[in-house]
């Protein structure tokens, strides 16, 4: 009688096993999710792949660390959207090397037009050129 | 598990810089208006930015660094065009807007819809 009982639990427990395994693979949402999962996975490896494709693709984060901790002075910013074309403009015409031909200065002259061309729209470095061009050029501005 | 804290951190480190920088700049815009060395206030404005100028850092919906003229004097092209160039020839700048995600530089005037597009990565 024991053995009988055993066997007969022994068996629906297969059963239950085999019907609960065929409704998993039968079931909608079954396959519904493994669809999902796979366009996920599709898009994924799309989005890498277009990632790679962008410009900067070879740079990683740890080298770009440096210029994320850079701290940007916008005074000098807003001076040089605001005054650098004017400021420029005097420094070009008064330490153009042309003035300083045959002369002693010409070749400070020359440096000096060189770096003012470099920092055309940098206030601060204009402002820095003034000042050696009055101490080297000796002009009054 | 720890590595994906590092990176959650970063985000929010990344996102609290480029709102700094933002800040500041409309701080030292509105200094400049307030000191009469500017005659016109800026203002700067995180947008969506261009898709055509997106580049590996740049951020999703938050590309686009807009300077835009609040009030003042309104802004010939020349000058919109001059705002860029600056902002352009400012390599740590530069250097500093393209790792915090931002990809296209956009100057605008108070009025209108017409302003400047530029992108970072060229």
């Amino acid at each position: 009688m024991k053995n009988i009982l055993l066997q007969i639990a022994s068996d629906t427990t297969a059963i239950i096993a085999v019907k609960s395994s065929s409704t998993i693979f039968t079931s909608f949402w079954f396959w519904a999710s493994l669809i999902e999962f796979i366009v996920i996975i599709s898009l994924l490896i799309r989005l890498r792949k277009r990632n790679s494709n962008l410009a900067f693709a070879e740079l990683t984060k740890d080298k770009m660390k440096n210029a994320k901790e850079t701290e940007i002075n916008m005074d000098n910013l807003m001076n040089s959207i605001n005054g650098s074309k004017d400021l420029y403009k005097e420094l070009s015409r008064l330490c153009h090397p042309d003035k300083f031909v045959n002369k002693p200065e010409q070749k400070n002259a020359e440096a000096i037009f060189q770096e003012i061309s470099l920092n055309k729209r940098n206030h601060q470095k204009l402002t820095l050129l003034k000042e050696r061009a009055i101490k080297e050029l000796n002009i009054n501005f | 598990m720890w590595y994906k804290l590092i990176v959650i951190a970063d985000w929010f480190g990344e996102m609290a810089e480029r709102y700094k920088l933002v800040r500041d700049f409309n701080k030292a815009a509105k200094n400049a208006f307030i000191a009469g060395k500017a005659p016109t206030l800026l203002e700067t404005k995180i947008t969506r930015g261009e898709s055509a100028y997106r580049h590996t850092f740049s951020k999703f919906m938050g590309g686009g660094f807009r300077i835009k003229a609040l009030s003042g004097r309104p802004m010939e092209k020349s000058e919109l065009i001059e705002v860029g160039r600056v902002v352009l020839d400012n390599e740590e700048l530069v250097r500093k807007l393209i790792s915090l995600g931002w990809d296209t530089l956009e100057v605008h005037d108070s009025q209108g819809f017409h302003g400047c597009k530029w992108a970072f990565k060229d």
